[in-house]
């Protein structure tokens, strides 16, 4: 009987230091859903050029990642060099975020960028990455 | 009043067998490893830039600046000169023209990041109207 009793004051106990960890874990679900944001990813690993400007990226409506190597990808899925002026074309965006490798020659983003505007691109924000200080 | 203590220890047993916690810290933690693995903190920035120019397009580049990018100097308007000085020169030349045009071509063999680095400087400086093109020679 004292036995049962005894058990049965550890279950509660048990069940009551549950509740911290909840609350812990609770917090943390809360902290990464409204401090992170949802980020697709990317077909290929980018290391954006680091800068030391303070422009927000605006909402546009296309992305165009540009690789090291020298691949492409547009909003997320791989182009070919020949494919890119016609889906460029389809898509006609006026505004696009271009993230391009900062090893990459700056003559080749220019050679991308003219395609854009060829393709009807009226502005376009170049992604970068703040320097670690 | 032992009665009322009894109906109320029933009631809250009742409750914690209706909600058992397991399940619910199963659940929790499900998602709060969804939300670890899926959100991002990097904190990107964007330089602003119009669309290079067309070559021979007819676009009149009257009062743009051209400023050449190499691998260790600055050109502007023929003179070689380093960061410090270009950004001091172009602040000058801007100065109440904020729209001025200032039109960046880097050599074939510079990197984005070299390029960045200057188009940062000179918008510390308060240039707005910033565009890349690329010269004749590295078509």
């Amino acid at each position: 009987m004292n036995r049962l009793a005894a058990r049965r004051r550890a279950r509660q106990s048990g069940d009551d230091s549950v509740l911290p960890l909840i609350n812990v874990v609770f917090l943390l679900l809360i902290f990464f859903m409204l401090a992170g944001r949802l980020a697709s990813g990317d077909p290929f690993e980018i290391a954006p050029p680091k800068s030391l400007t303070d422009g927000d990226p605006r909402a546009q409506e296309m992305l165009v990642l540009l690789s090291g190597d020298g691949r492409i990808a547009v909003d997320g899925e791989v182009v070919e060099r020949e494919a890119l002026a016609g889906v460029l074309k389809t898509a006609s965006a006026a505004q696009v975020r271009l993230k391009a490798d900062g090893g990459v020659n700056a003559v080749e983003v220019v050679a991308l960028m003219e395609l854009l505007r060829d393709a009807g691109v009226e502005s376009l924000d170049l992604l970068t990455l703040p320097a670690a200080r | 009043m032992s009665a009322e203590t009894t109906s109320l220890s029933a009631r809250t047993d009742r409750r914690r067998a209706l909600i058992s916690l397991t399940p619910l810290i199963d659940v929790v933690f499900i998602l709060l490893v969804f939300f670890m693995l899926a959100s991002s903190f990097l904190d990107w920035r964007a330089i602003d830039l119009s669309p290079p120019v067309k070559a021979g397009g007819g676009a009149p580049l009257e009062g743009s600046l051209l400023i050449d990018i190499r691998v260790d100097t600055l050109g502007l308007a023929g003179e070689v000169m380093n960061l410090e000085a270009l950004a001091a020169r172009v602040g000058g030349l801007t100065a109440g023209k904020p729209d001025r045009p200032v039109i960046l071509r880097p050599a074939a063999d510079v990197s984005l990041q070299r390029t960045v680095e200057v188009l940062d400087r000179l918008k510390a400086t308060g240039v707005t109207g910033m565009s890349l093109i690329r010269g004749r020679d590295s078509l």
